[in-house]
């Protein structure tokens, strides 16, 4: 079980660092990210909270250092975020609200603090102190996570089942 | 001459000291307000009484209706322009019962007809916190009502025939399924928003925590009945923590209202104890299970 998680975060993990590098030399990134912008970063997000669900149910067996992956994964993700959301990229789909770009810089900043809480997460964790990591965990749907979601984004209707487990 | 006015200032002193003695045995204990804070937070921070990223309890955020728009109150203790100079008895009334010191009855966006439930000792405890928020002199601003004879005929017809009216227990109960029951129906007053509404727009609680397609600020609300197709399938523990973290267990994070009565203002359900926030899942899995789709 450990295993699949430890797996499903380094092929995660390199996902994301294709997608980085395919952006640092400037080349397209059409082989990571299609045309569908909308379905692009719900695709993204999705990998986002599956990461997130993982840290916690690791905490939760008091698996502190198990943990830096997952948060690790969010620090990558959180630097592909705004470059996924082009002005006006609204779709039927789309969660996003029209304030992203209303108020771009606080969405910046707010994506910004997200990557600082993940790094801040990914630290504790590798300290392997559990304590300090939960502390961290803590405050980190509300406040790494919420900053964001509370004024960007439409919550969705429906409470999605529980995965299962 | 001087001696008689220095006579006058001790007199005056004496009586202002007796009167600060009579105010001062009913100053609120530490105690006190601790418990209205907690009681403040059980309500979400009173958060429509705020502007998200503006001062605290200050007021002024907008919410439209059917009926026109309306704008929160500012309730610091501003003496101008908040309650600072109503008495605990004022403000209690305006809480639970929807009436102004003037007589005039407020808009039931403020939810009086849910608050009604709330036992006197939390309100006056809620009361002693709120005098202690830092004041915000900060003008109310007007309503603006479109339908005619809104507040003389409508209203009071509407509140006699079709408002929900919460009967208060005489004390809170403080545990079991009986002490989330009263946090859900009254203090967290969460049926306002997951409640549907009525043509009336009276909750209709019948359908009690159901979900509604058009809830406040346009939000589609969901359903948090049992149901297990449509409602709220999370185990208590997974309720419980996602009231004080906000984190859901497929690792989603609220956002929205539900995320800013999370996080609250001075205080939200977040800082619910664990015993408290258990109670409210465990009553949430008591209620009855109403199949309502919300959204696709």
């Amino acid at each position: 079980m450990k295993s699949k998680h430890v797996r499903a975060g380094v092929v995660l993990g390199s996902l994301v660092a294709l997608a980085l590098a395919g952006s640092a030399t400037g080349q397209s990134t059409a082989k990571i990210w299609t045309s569908d912008v909308v379905a692009d970063r719900q695709r993204l997000m999705k990998l986002n909270g599956a990461s997130w669900a993982d840290a916690q149910a690791k905490l939760k067996a008091g698996n502190a250092e198990a943990v830096a992956v997952n948060a690790e994964t969010m620090a990558l993700i959180a630097t592909q975020i705004t470059a996924l959301f082009p002005e006006g990229s609204l779709t039927e789909k789309s969660k996003a609200k029209p304030e992203i770009w209303q108020k771009w810089p606080e969405f910046e900043s707010a994506v910004k603090n997200y990557a600082m809480q993940a790094e801040k997460l990914r630290d504790a964790a590798r300290s392997k102190d559990l304590a300090a990591t939960e502390a961290v965990a803590k405050e980190f749907g509300r406040q790494a996570c919420g900053t964001c979601h509370q004024p960007f984004r439409v919550p969705p209707p429906q409470q999605p089942a529980p995965p299962t487990r | 001459m001087g001696r008689d006015a220095a006579g006058l200032l001790v007199a005056l002193l004496l009586a202002l000291a007796a009167l600060a003695s009579t105010a001062s045995a009913q100053v609120p204990s530490a105690a006190d307000i601790a418990r209205g804070k907690y009681v403040f937070g059980a309500t979400g921070g009173c958060g429509c009484h705020t502007v998200p990223k503006h001062p605290a309890n200050a007021g002024g955020r907008r919410y439209d209706g059917p009926f026109g728009t309306v704008y929160s109150a500012n309730i610091t203790p501003d003496r101008e322009t908040g309650i600072g100079s109503w008495t605990d008895e004022q403000i209690i009334t305006a809480i639970r019962l929807g009436r102004r010191p003037n007589g005039e009855r407020l808009i039931p966006v403020h939810p009086y007809t849910t608050f009604n439930g709330m036992i006197a000792d939390d309100l006056q405890a809620l009361v002693a916190y709120l005098r202690t928020v830092p004041a915000v002199k900060q003008a109310n601003q007007p309503k603006k009502i479109s339908v005619p004879m809104f507040e003389s005929v409508f209203l009071p017809a509407w509140l006699a025939a079709f408002a929900p009216k919460e009967t208060p227990p005489t004390s809170a109960p403080t545990s079991g399924t009986a002490r989330g029951e009263y946090l859900v129906r009254a203090v967290g007053h969460c049926g306002e928003c997951h409640t549907p509404r009525t043509m009336t727009m009276a909750t209709d609680n019948s359908r009690f925590l159901a979900g509604n397609p058009k809830g406040p600020e346009d939000s589609e609300v969901p359903n948090i009945t049992p149901d297990k197709t449509t409602g709220l399938t999370w185990t208590e523990e997974e309720i419980a923590d996602y009231l004080a973290t906000g984190n859901k267990p497929d690792g989603d994070v609220a956002g929205g209202l539900m995320g800013e009565v999370i996080d609250g203002t001075l205080a939200g359900y977040k800082d619910l104890t664990k015993a408290d926030r258990l109670a409210i899942a465990r009553y949430l899995k008591t209620i009855p299970a109403v199949k309502n789709k919300i959204g696709k």
